[in-house]
């Protein structure tokens, strides 16, 4: 049994997952750079732990440090959360070398499904479909031309490695792709120290689709449905809604069953995502596979009633799953807007400083997951999203309803941030219709643009 | 600690209007659609408001009248004869986005300017009129308002008819330029051979008379009637109290203001205005 976790991260889902380990009886430590000092994470936990300099490189990200610090106060787990260390196989490795839980799949699964071009390759094999486009790295520039043109344009170019956003180019023609090819795998071995590249079709009016998965380690999976993450700026999620309402029962129960069968597939033993896009003729295709919790858990909670983080924990401890894949059922319909501390009037520039006034929404149906308090200085060296507002209803139109009035509630004083963005989405007829595409995000804020530029 | 609360209500009413549009109250079978008196701030049903020739029955505020409601208001029924209906700006001066401003105008008002002139009868008496009419552009003066205005004032030279110019402008057209000043010393010369010939000129000034207007045509006729609390002036309020540094009363350009300080003859409700310019024109008829 774990009796003491040590939270790999910050914010929010450190708050998160803290709160899971005080509902199981677990003991949490929490770690911080020098920048957190006062963050809410670092309050709430039972311990806390200093491991290194604001920027996250020595922090966060600090590997040396971080097991340091677990063994240092007795620590049996480790949970990474998402980012930073959530996906470093390495790390999990070395968390399992030093003799401590690491709350997370098996590493051989993370270092597997980081690599896109095998993920593809096993689920190919698994004979889960995946989205047209190269098994094998392009190790040439013509190489690639002569794959891009079988394909068809418009394709993108992916960094094998990349992911959060990042190592993606959208390509047109053959110029923009000689264009793209060099600059994207130096981008590529920078930022991931791996300079393959693969090819995948551009489906420009497609909705992004994921399912979640729960595994344990004697090879039970179930999915908790899907979800439709689909508003994306720049590839960054913002506003994800469960169940996607778009999808006829057939469609939902092939897209559920194909996501358990990649999961049984690589052996998963932990929670996880698969991702699938669909295009307009509701044709899906595997994407990729996010071997960590995800931000947008909390609309699937809603709507299953299952607590994702704590059967992450009993999983890595060894426990078999105590639910059954008949006892999921879907109930209603949860929507989650992620506030971040961007200023959508001036093209999402991050802003930084002093929360002076906090007021959180509340009543029957609306969560909030944040790490905000009146007074916290938001410091400038980390991700942007302070918080998470989910609210449910019986109905898609109740849960926009209800997140309308949840968001005329929330204030957030003191810092650029997105609330008024959402609030408008809420009223634009495409989302509510919710016949967007992942093309929307971008329409919608040029509109918006154009619409009122004084707003 | 309550602002925070203020400001959010005060930027969710800003969205509200966004994504609301104004609806006309409707209340069943009989189609009452009101009116909010912008003094009193007072509902009115509109039918009650034509009643009383667009004033408001509850504290006698003048909603601005376009040019025909006018004409149907002060003269003998279809006795309006238009002349001059056609012309319209070439928008020859390119000034941006200009002849693109004239086309809506033109569509939402159904004139081809700010101002409507011709002859009418009132009490069988033969007049030449020109009304101007805010909704367009302000009623602002180009040169086809001006040019009309002169046109009317010879016309009236010519058959002998007194006239009649009923004012509502936002002063020159600043899109035309100079060419719009112009207009000021146009009229003006005509005024002045028509008054030679010993013609008499009556001039009504409504809301608002100001700028070019008001320092041309507006303030040269024979006798200068206004209606109650119409904004009257050259320039506006802010830009005096600028330049001159000194705070100007409240009442400061309007009518009542006017008329103390000896600029208007006359300050008339709009229910009286077709008496008290027939009593006029028969008195002028006399000393003929």
């Amino acid at each position: 049994m774990i009796q003491k976790c040590l939270i790999a991260n910050r914010g929010e889902i450190a708050v998160r997952i803290i709160r899971a380990c005080k509902d199981m009886g677990i003991k949490t430590v929490a770690i911080y750079s020098t920048a957190d000092k006062s963050s809410l994470h670092v309050l709430l936990a039972d311990e806390s732990v200093c491991v290194g300099e604001a920027n996250s490189k020595d922090s966060y990200l600090n590997i040396n440090n971080i097991l340091s610090a677990a063994l240092a106060c007795g620590a049996d787990a480790i949970h990474p959360g998402f980012g930073f260390l959530a996906e470093n196989a390495s790390f999990a490795r070395l968390v399992m070398a030093c003799g401590l839980i690491f709350i997370g799949p098996h590493p051989d699964v993370i270092d597997l499904m980081g690599n896109k071009i095998n993920a593809r390759n096993t689920m190919n094999r698994a004979g889960v479909p995946i989205i047209p486009g190269s098994l094998e790295p392009i190790i040439s520039m013509d190489e690639g031309l002569k794959q891009a043109q079988s394909i068809g344009y418009p394709i993108i170019l992916k960094a094998a490695a990349g992911g959060g956003g990042k190592g993606i180019r959208m390509i047109e023609d053959d110029e923009s792709f000689i264009q793209a090819f060099n600059v994207l795998r130096q981008e590529a071995k920078n930022y991931f120290n791996d300079d393959s590249l693969y090819i995948e079709k551009l489906f420009v009016n497609a909705k992004h689709i994921e399912v979640q998965i729960l595994a344990d380690q004697f090879g039970h999976v179930v999915h908790l449905y899907e979800r439709d993450c689909s508003f994306q700026r720049r590839h960054q999620k913002m506003i994800e809604e469960a169940p996607c309402h778009w999808l006829t029962q057939e469609i939902r129960q092939n897209i559920c069953q194909a996501a358990v069968t990649a999961a049984k597939a690589v052996k998963y033993d932990s929670v996880g995502t698969i991702e699938f896009l669909m295009d307009e003729e509701s044709k899906f295709y595997f994407m990729e596979m996010n071997t960590r919790i995800q931000v947008e858990h909390p609309v699937t909670e809603m709507i299953t009633g299952v607590d994702i983080v704590k059967h992450m924990i009993r999983s890595a401890d060894k426990q078999k799953l105590s639910i059954k894949q008949k006892d999921i059922k879907i109930n209603g319909h949860a929507i989650e807007c992620r506030i971040i501390s961007e200023d959508y009037r001036n093209d999402f520039k991050p802003s930084v400083g002093r929360i002076n006034f906090y007021h959180a929404p509340g009543g029957k149906d609306v969560r909030i997951d944040s790490a905000l308090y009146s007074g916290y200085e938001i410091p400038p060296f980390y991700d942007s999203m302070m918080a998470k507002l989910i609210t449910s209803g019986s109905t898609r139109l109740n849960a926009i309803k209800r997140m309308r009035s949840a968001l005329e509630e929330f204030i957030v004083e003191g810092v650029e941030n997105n609330l008024e963005f959402c609030y408008l989405t809420m009223f634009n007829s495409n989302f509510v219709t919710g016949r967007y595409t992942t093309q929307f995000a971008n329409d919608w804020i040029k509109e918006l643009k154009e619409r009122e530029p004084t707003l | 600690m309550n602002q925070h609360f203020d400001k959010r209500r005060e930027r969710l009413n800003l969205f509200q209007a966004l994504f609301t549009k104004p609806k006309t109250i409707k209340i069943t079978e009989k189609e009452l659609d009101f009116v909010v008196c912008p003094k009193c701030n007072k509902a009115i049903e509109s039918s009650e408001v034509k009643k009383h020739i667009s004033v408001c029955p509850q504290c006698d505020y003048h909603f601005p009248l376009t040019a025909f409601q006018r004409i149907d208001s002060i003269f003998d029924n279809g006795s309006f004869y238009e002349v001059y209906a056609k012309a319209s700006s070439t928008g020859l001066n390119n000034f941006p986005d200009y002849l693109n401003k004239l086309t809506r105008y033109q569509k939402e008002t159904s004139l081809n300017e700010a101002v409507v002139v011709g002859t009418a009868k009132l009490n069988d008496i033969k007049v030449a009129v020109a009304i101007m009419d805010s909704r367009f552009m302000m009623g602002s003066m180009g040169q086809v308002v001006g040019e009309k205005i002169t046109r009317i004032i010879e016309l009236a030279h010519r058959r002998k008819y007194p006239l009649i110019i009923f004012t509502a402008s936002g002063g020159a057209r600043m899109q035309e330029g100079i060419m719009s000043l112009m207009q000021m010393a146009k009229t003006s010369a005509a005024l002045e051979r028509f008054n030679q010939a010993g013609g008499f000129y009556l001039t009504v000034l409504t809301h608002p008379t100001t700028g070019g207007v008001s320092a041309s045509f507006a303030m040269l006729g024979d006798i200068i009637m206004a209606e109650p609390q119409a904004l009257i002036g050259f320039a506006g309020r802010r830009v005096i109290e600028k330049t001159v540094k000194e705070q100007l009363p409240d009442n400061f350009q309007t009518s009542e203001f006017l008329y103390e300080k000896g600029f208007v003859d006359q300050i008339v409700h709009r229910k009286d205005l077709r008496n008290k310019i027939y009593q006029c024109l028969m008195f002028h008829k006399e000393i003929k």
